[in-house]
């Protein structure tokens, strides 16, 4: 029977939860987290498009080139095309009010940039929840971790609960509206109060996640047809429609009208 | 894209790892909740640090033998709009009620709101994330530090987290 240890790391405005587990880990927990959490502020610090002297920041003004870009930078950018390719098109950082903005990338980016340095011998599995955005590796005494959707209209119930195999991130408009920009219009246009998507790469999910809140019906059939990646949308309603292969735990009832 | 840049903060998360486990330094084991209760009714009040990150409670807690109910508040935290601090009651192990214990915050509109909607909310989902064994929640974004310091104190001063 393993043992957790739990951390948080306030960062990038809002808090990260670090949960580590395996047998014994006193000696090594403040050291892995200590290097996760300056993993995060260093991210922040780059790509925070909330400091003005912040090297994205400086991009987005047109007051530094790509070439002048720590090298995060350019591979971040690189990894939002993938995702405007999986997306077709509706994850969309190139249009976007104010420059190029890859914030709906880099959340789930950097949970997977601190869970990387929670990697120990004696760490089995380890969870990093950057608020809603998860990356985990391993798993909590041989099961797959168990992580809760929030209900939308009712954040203080859980929605459903899901196997977690590698990332998992939830996007909409049941928390925060306005925030979604409609590539193809350009204006506010989340459809759906809650998107969720699950996959290998967390900041994949995060951008599908994102295009999946705007898109809806279309990115869901576009993740239907991807082998890695399943998603889940929840209506007003509360009734909800997912991928086929979409890791619940036990599926809830209630289903989209279609 | 405004997603909500870094979100608005705060995440439900926190208190769910802090409700599934025990925090630094101790460690424990999930779903096997020790029951270290007082036949009795018993009430401890434990200091607590509240420095956020990775601070956890500073001052142990009265516990109890197995099966009894038990109750402890945790340290009074700053929260951005005022200060509070969080009750936890527990049978048999198992958490039965999370309630806010103290609450000063000023004369401040949003804080009433915050109050009267975010901090229940909270509870209710400490209590749901319990009952599902589940170690994460994704996608809720709220604000929840204080709350969550001053739970992490309760527990830890139960044992249960």
């Amino acid at each position: 029977m393993s043992g957790t240890w739990h951390r948080r790391v306030e960062a990038m405005g809002t808090t990260v939860t670090l949960d580590l587990f395996g047998e014994g880990l006193d000696d090594v927990v403040d050291g892995l987290a200590a290097r996760a959490a300056a993993t995060l502020r260093e991210i922040d610090r780059v790509f925070s498009t909330y400091r003005d002297q912040s090297p994205l920041s400086r991009l987005r003004r047109g007051e530094a080139t790509l070439a002048e870009m720590p090298p995060e930078v350019p591979n971040v950018l690189d990894a939002c095309r993938e995702a405007h390719r999986l997306s077709g098109g509706w994850f969309d950082p190139w249009h976007l009010p104010g420059g190029v903005d890859p914030t709906g990338y880099v959340k789930g980016w950097a949970a997977g940039r601190a869970l990387a340095n929670l990697r120990h011998p004696r760490v089995t599995g380890a969870l990093v929840n950057a608020a809603g955005d998860l990356a985990s590796f391993g798993d909590l005494d041989g099961e797959p971790f168990r992580i809760g959707i929030a209900a939308p209209r009712d954040p203080g119930a859980l929605f459903g609960v899901v196997r977690l195999t590698g990332a998992l991130a939830t996007s909409g408009t049941a928390q925060q509206t306005g925030h979604l920009i409609d590539p193809f219009t350009g204006v506010p246009g989340a459809r759906v109060p809650s998107a969720s998507v699950a996959g290998p790469d967390p900041g994949i999910c995060d951008a599908l996640a994102t295009a999946l809140a705007i898109g809806g019906d279309d990115v869901l059939a576009r993740l239907e047809r991807l082998t890695d990646y399943e998603g889940l949308l929840i209506d007003d309603a509360g009734h909800w429609r997912a991928t086929s292969r979409f890791p619940w735990v036990e599926a809830p009832r209630t289903r989209l009208s279609r | 894209m405004r997603r909500a840049p870094w979100v608005l903060a705060g995440t439900v998360a926190g208190l769910v790892g802090i409700l599934s486990f025990r925090s630094s330094p101790q460690k424990v084991t999930l779903s096997t909740l020790p029951t270290t209760a007082s036949p009795a009714a018993a009430t401890s009040t434990s200091g607590g640090n509240a420095t956020g990150g990775t601070a956890g409670p500073s001052a142990p807690a009265t516990t109890a033998s197995s099966g009894g109910v038990v109750s402890a508040t945790g340290p009074q935290v700053n929260y951005f709009y005022g200060v509070l601090s969080v009750r936890v009651t527990a049978a048999g192990g198992h958490i039965t009620k999370i309630a806010i214990a103290s609450l000063s915050d000023g004369a401040y509109a949003y804080s009433h709101y915050v109050d009267s909607v975010s901090l229940p909310m909270l509870i209710k989902q400490a209590m749901a994330a319990q009952n599902a064994k589940i170690q994460g929640v994704s996608g809720a974004s709220y604000t929840s530090a204080g709350f969550a310091q001053s739970l992490q104190g309760a527990l830890s001063s139960l044992k249960l987290s």
